[in-house]
């Protein structure tokens, strides 16, 4: 009797503790850069500092920005690429977040807390959509002519360039998959495909290429991307279509074998091949050539040291420092990575076939998608 | 008589009647208040966000919502797919709760441990655990390819029948615990007197048994069918895009949209229909026999 009373009384306390942290409910923990040191002065900018910046940045010592990137071994090559040296030559000092995330952003700024000095985001942030939340770039500072054409805009400037791809299973195909028409004949290549679950991830981009459509008229000349056209042409695979929602599931999924191809970011198809010993290739022809950009949170009391940091990361001299640990590329045309890594960098692999997000018209057409994209998706 | 028991139990009590005020009521201010700034204060300006982002809404995200054929689908998948898995949890949990309330008190305890193991384990280890068993390439498909038993992969996840393993699973204990402890109330004595009246024993349970635990049938299905409408995680991860919930829809309009308005709305939406569920449940069922079932003792 008494154990049967103990026992309910634990079920009770267990069951109610539980109901609350054992659901289903996911929470998405975004941790905001930490300490930051009060004492801050703005830097003299009084000097045509534009030619120094890329040798001297004029980084206020003692001074700590927050950085916020997205973790891993992606943030550990920002890292000693870029931060530690930065840090080295200047003694600004940086706290770093590894949950880099837009809706952060706009929380930050709209409760006028902003922690996070430099942000990496994503090709869908930064746009004139964004300018309420966002500083605008100093490009007295950034050399603009430098950057890839299209890469740097009023409110952000890429850091590193990546591409979209077809990823590929080479011991399951004797002859390998030559675009993304071939992504589509399940009859000549088998088996199921990885996708990205995202409306703007390229889903549409591939399909549309895959149907016949040239890279520069995938958005009409501003029209956007024929949806419906899109849509048909992924409805004659749609059941052999795996979604996968980030990047470690993509490479888990083509690693397992659960799908013979998929779309993937580059340099996480390269780490399934070179860390995880895979037999994982890449189809650089028809890749998607995107980047992940710097933004400055609007706000920040740390502006004029931001973006001094943000005008160093992106010379030519010190661009392409984190492409030495990861297959992610230079966004400055003269920047030179290491002669055994630039065969991985997506944009040494760019040429007639290489297509191209229009970010503006994707982010402002984001619901428009969303909405035909999960009309699409669920049914 | 009556009337001491009754002051023991409530020590505030005046014994004439009159207004009754239980002094230790006390107590629940620090719990109340913390409810109150963290659970009904966000509550309510989620509410008032869906009317008022983007400015002047009013009621058009709403609108939105249900102009929109896809939500209305997942909304509908949401709930059918909660049902299913609380029937199949009360299936699963009825007999194991049986079982419980027979067993001696040693073993009765292990298969409580055994009940409670689940809480102590993250929920995303258990819904990969499920992926792993159940995919394409994955233990029970490899097992049975090398036996020859199949030619092709067995489809057991991306598939309905995927989603139901995981959440059934998750929301096993839900279901157990309430029935447990209403089954453990019930007197052993009232089966035992039916078949001394004639009744076989199916009979005996059907018309003793089964009545008497229809208080924790009832918390246990309430209790799985509304945490089961918030899942999103285990879904996307062991269904297909046709098994999206609508807690998915939410956070992606919160998380990457930055649509606040409306993942406000959705969010409303749902717990506006949680709120019809339990008002029509409670046409069947005295919600206060749920929370007794769950937490009452003798």
């Amino acid at each position: 009797m008494l154990v049967r009373t103990r026992l309910s009384t634990l079920s009770a306390i267990a069951l109610l503790v539980a109901a609350c942290g054992g659901s289903g409910a996911s929470t998405a923990p975004t941790q905001a850069a930490s300490t930051q040191s009060t004492a801050s002065q703005a830097p003299p900018a009084t000097q045509a500092a534009a030619e120094d910046v890329c040798t001297k940045p004029k980084g206020t010592s003692g001074v700590t920005l927050g950085f916020a990137s997205y973790g891993g071994v992606y943030q550990k090559a920002q890292r000693d690429g870029w931060l530690t040296p930065y840090t080295a030559l200047t003694g600004v000092q940086f706290a770093e977040s590894e949950e880099s995330a837009n809706a952060e952003i706009k929380k930050q700024v709209e409760n006028n807390a902003v922690t996070w000095d430099v942000v990496d985001v994503g090709n869908d942030f930064g746009l004139s959509a964004n300018a309420a939340v966002l500083e605008p770039l100093d490009y007295s500072l950034i050399k603009k002519d430098e950057i890839l054409p299209g890469f740097a805009s009023d409110l952000r400037v890429a850091d590193i360039t990546y591409g979209v791809v077809l990823a590929y299973r080479s011991d399951k195909f004797s002859t390998p998959p030559a675009g993304w028409a071939d992504f589509f004949d399940l009859q000549k290549f088998p088996g199921k495909r990885g996708m990205y679950d995202y409306s703007a991830g390229g889903i549409f981009e591939v399909a549309l290429m895959a149907d016949g459509v040239a890279p520069k008229d995938l958005y009409r000349n501003g029209q956007g991307l024929d949806v419906d056209r899109a849509i048909t042409k992924l409805d004659t695979i749609k059941s052999s279509l795996v979604f996968w929602p980030g990047g470690a599931k993509s490479m888990e999924l083509i690693e397992a074998g659960e799908v013979t191809m998929s779309l993937m970011w580059n340099g996480r198809a390269w780490s399934a091949k070179h860390i995880d010993n895979k037999p994982v290739e890449i189809q650089w022809n028809q890749q998607i050539l995107t980047a992940d950009f710097f933004v400055v949170p609007k706000g920040t009391p740390h502006k004029a040291d931001a973006m001094q940091f943000i005008a160093w990361a992106t010379c030519a001299q010190n661009n392409a420092a984190p492409s030495n640990e990861i297959p992610y590329g230079p966004t400055n045309k003269n920047a030179k990575p290491q002669a055994d890594k630039v065969a991985d960098l997506a944009v040494t692999n760019v040429n007639d076939s290489t297509a191209y997000f229009d970010d503006e018209w994707l982010v402002n057409n984001a619901a428009m998608l969303d909405q035909k994209y999960n009309d699409w998706k669920t049914k | 008589m009556a009337a001491v028991a009754d002051r023991i139990r409530n020590p505030g009590r005046r014994l004439r009647g009159g207004p009754t005020f239980n002094r230790w009521a006390i107590l629940l201010l620090p719990a109340i208040a913390f409810l109150i700034a963290f659970f009904i204060a966000p509550l309510i300006l989620m509410g008032f966000r869906s009317v008022t982002d983007p400015p002047g809404a009013g009621l058009s995200n709403y609108a939105a919502f249900f102009a929109n054929e896809a939500n209305v689908r997942v909304l509908t998948n949401t709930f059918t797919i909660a049902a299913i898995s609380t029937i199949a949890c009360l299936v699963m949990g009825y007999p194991y709760a049986y079982l419980m309330v027979q067993a001696p008190p040693r073993l009765a305890g292990v298969l409580l441990i055994i009940v409670l193991i689940p809480f102590w384990s993250s929920l995303l280890v258990r819904t990969f655990a499920w992926e792993v068993i159940l995919r394409d390439t994955g233990v029970i498909n490899s097992v049975l390819l090398s036996w020859g038993v199949i030619d092709e992969p067995l489809q057991l996840m991306r598939n309905t029948l995927g989603v139901i393993l995981g959440m059934s699973q998750i929301l096993l204990p839900f279901m157990v615990l309430p029935l447990y402890t209403v089954m453990r109330r019930i007197d052993p004595e009232l089966t035992r007197a039916a078949s001394n009246l004639g009744a076989r024993p199916w009979p005996a349970f059907r018309r003793v048994f089964l009545p008497l635990s229809l208080p924790g049938i009832a918390s246990g299905s309430l209790l799985v069918f509304v945490l089961a409408l918030g899942f999103y995680i285990t879904p996307t991860i062991l269904g297909s895009p046709r098994e999206t919930m609508i807690s998915r829809f939410i956070a992606d309009q919160i998380q990457t949209r930055l649509n606040w308005g409306l993942g406000s709305a959705m969010a409303v939406i749902l717990m506006l229909l949680t709120l019809v569920c339990l008002l029509a449940a409670s046409r069947f069922v005295r919600i206060r026999d749920v929370y007794g079932a769950i937490g009452e003792e003798t």
